[in-house]
């Protein structure tokens, strides 16, 4: 009974894991190459999330299906983040990571705000039914939770082949690397860029649905929220390192959820934190050092 | 008799909540415009000056509905409100001591990111801690000092002359710290660690001094909230209360204490004007000719009819604000330019 207990919290703890590492490698890429942490990231999850529900609904004249109507919220925040980084962005590219930090905070105050004045404060959630948890190997999970797991899997693949395997993705990690001897190799950083903005924010969005598929109903502050979680996973990760932040997540996950069932279900973002802080302490380069 | 009324009593509202921004102003200042710290967790130390004014000086539960707190000192008024001062400013400065311990050696990025997460835990802390706190419900017997003696209206004057006294203090003390070998010391700190370093200063202790002293000043910030409004409520330490704050500090201009002050004002003043959107949108469609009527629905569509949208759109001029005063004009408006360069730039 208690190995029970502990290994369905070891599942719970893996399945969130999944929604943060997909945020987490989004938002660490996007550090990857511009340098600065991006405080408006996380209304790319609220935008993904709201975008999916009112594509399914018919708010915009047709009703898709719910997985297209996600599709669809992913492309569309992926332009939101490239029209972002141009309008905000780019013009102030030259002057260090401060500046960028702060706009990004105005950006984040801008794009939640049009939201929240626009549908209102009240919850929305995912046209999903609610789910009876079947057994697998003795634990106890609905599709939809074994399908957020797959989602993150195959996201995290994706972007270890991306990186890998293409030419962007070795185009990412020079820009990454050493941006002004990447532009001397004749790459076009400020391309690299705009199509590294698309990436993150689109992962940003596809955590917010998944987020929304775990954790319904929510509000238009939701991603503003779970960004204090993704930063600890990111920065547990070491920021910019897309692993380290696929292992941070996981690990943040675990913490959340064990601290949640064996502590009290009040502190859940605290665990989070005290893990953080406990390793920057020791480690302030985070759990996973080396290269992009 | 009314003495203020409609315009009148408003402005004063406006004015006492601007002295309160700008003590929260000041105190950021000390962290970000004198010492570099990017500190983005600003109103935990706001919220702990406040709950430690609601704290020594509530009334028993017994006597308040909703009551489950379990501590309480019931401090007579008006005696009691120094000491309630003193007690928010202190409990602001501890608070920014345990917080700035882990924190104030991590680099830009980690610290901003890690004060911002403690800030969170600590709202959690609020929310959770009922005996403490007497958790969402809030506080709401805090005693308004002086009130039993007077008016409605002349308490709310009486009060704004106190905070505007206490703004004028403390602005008066930071001019006095910051041209002191202290204040030199926090800007070489900004400037350059490693050259601080170097001439055998503790650099990490200068830092926790700066956080400190700026933690208290928004503490006590916190106790003057309290008791002007009588109540202290979970969802007024929200983090966009410490960027409300920065958004006045960068608009001022960062490390100027007369730019700090200016921008809380004008912040505020921005915030409180955006509840006449409704009214100025209707003002201009009813003065149109008939032949353009048509034109600014056609623009902007009819205004959203939910309730948030003006509390919304007050937070949408706040980002605005910071984009383009970052982009525009980085010195704000008091700022010095050469100052503000050295901030912008970052130590591996």
């Amino acid at each position: 009974m208690v190995f029970d207990n502990l290994l369905q919290t070891v599942v719970f703890g893996l399945i969130e894991g999944s929604v943060i590492a997909v945020g987490a490698v989004g938002l660490t890429l996007s550090y990857g190459v511009t340098r600065f942490i991006n405080f408006a990231y996380g209304e790319f999850l609220t935008y993904g999330a709201y975008l999916t529900v009112f594509l399914a609904a018919g708010v915009f004249g047709m009703s898709l299906p719910l997985p297209v109507a996600a599709v669809v919220a992913l492309v569309l925040v992926g332009l939101l983040g490239v029209a972002v980084s141009r309008v905000f962005f780019e013009p102030i590219s030259d002057r260090g990571a401060l500046p960028l930090l702060i706009t990004s905070i105005g950006v984040s105050f801008i794009l939640r705000n049009l939201l929240q004045g626009w549908v209102g404060v009240s919850a929305k959630q995912l046209p999903i039914p609610l789910l009876r948890r079947q057994e697998y190997f003795g634990i106890r999970l609905t599709h939809l939770e074994l399908g957020v797991v797959v989602a993150g899997v195959v996201t995290m693949l994706l972007i270890h082949l991306l990186l890998q395997r293409t030419m962007l993705g070795k185009r990412m990690r020079a820009t990454s690397g050493n941006r002004s001897l990447a532009e001397v190799a004749g790459i076009d950083t400020t391309d690299v860029i705009r199509q590294t903005w698309f990436i993150s924010a689109a992962a940003g969005a596809l955590s917010g649905v998944l987020y929304a598929v775990l954790f319904a109903p929510f509000r238009p502050g939701v991603g503003f929220e779970y960004l204090i979680v993704i930063f600890a996973a990111t920065l547990l990760g070491g920021i910019g390192r897309p692993y380290g932040a696929m292992l941070g997540a996981f690990f943040i996950g675990l913490a959340m959820n064990f601290g949640s069932t064996y502590l009290s279900a009040n502190y859940t973002r605290a665990y989070a934190f005290i893990i953080l802080v406990g390793v920057l302490l020791v480690r302030p380069e985070g759990i996973r050092g080396g290269e992009f | 008799m009314a003495l203020l009324t409609g315009w009148a009593s408003f402005l004063v509202a406006v004015a006492t909540i601007g002295c309160i921004y700008g003590l929260l102003t000041l105190g950021l200042n000390v962290h970000y415009g004198y010492t570099g710290l990017l500190n983005f967790g600003h109103v935990a130390f706001f919220a702990a000056g406040a709950y430690a004014s609601a704290i020594v000086t509530m009334p028993p539960p017994s006597t308040v509905t909703n009551a489950s707190y379990e501590l309480w000192l019931n401090l007579p008024m008006p005696l009691g409100f120094p000491v309630s001062l003193a007690a928010a400013a202190l409990v602001g400065g501890v608070l920014a001591f345990l917080i700035g311990l882990t924190s104030v050696r991590l680099g830009t990025h980690y610290l901003a990111i890690a004060t911002f997460a403690l800030a969170g835990v600590f709202s959690d802390v609020l929310v959770n801690e009922a005996w403490l706190t007497n958790g969402s419900f809030g506080m709401n017997s805090v005693p308004k000092p002086g009130r039993a003696g007077l008016t409605a209206d002349e308490w709310q004057l009486a009060y704004l002359a106190f905070a505007a006294l206490s703004l004028l203090v403390t602005y008066l003390v930071l001019e006095r710290l910051v041209n002191a070998p202290f204040g030199r010391l926090l800007k070489g700190v900004r400037e350059s660690e490693a050259a601080a370093k170097t001439l055998g200063k503790d650099t990490n202790a200068v830092k926790l001094k700066s956080f400190v002293i700026g933690g208290m000043i928004a503490g006590f910030a916190g106790g003057v909230y309290a008791h002007y409004l009588g109540s202290v409520v979970t969802a007024q330490f929200v983090p966009h209360v410490t960027f409300t704050v920065y958004a006045a500090m960068l608009l001022g201009g960062a490390a100027s204490n007369t730019g700090a002050v200016v921008g809380a004002f004008l912040v505020v003043a921005f915030e409180e004007s955006t509840r006449f959107i409704t009214t100025l949108y209707n003002w201009i469609q009813s003065t149109l000719p008939d032949a353009l009527s048509g034109v600014l629905p056609a623009l902007f569509g009819p205004l959203p009819n939910n309730p948030s949208f003006i509390p919304s759109m007050r937070f949408v001029v706040i980002g605005v604000l910071f984009v383009l005063v970052i982009r525009y004009r980085p010195e704000g408006l008091f700022g010095d330019p050469a100052e503000i360069q050295a901030l912008g730039e970052e130590e591996d």
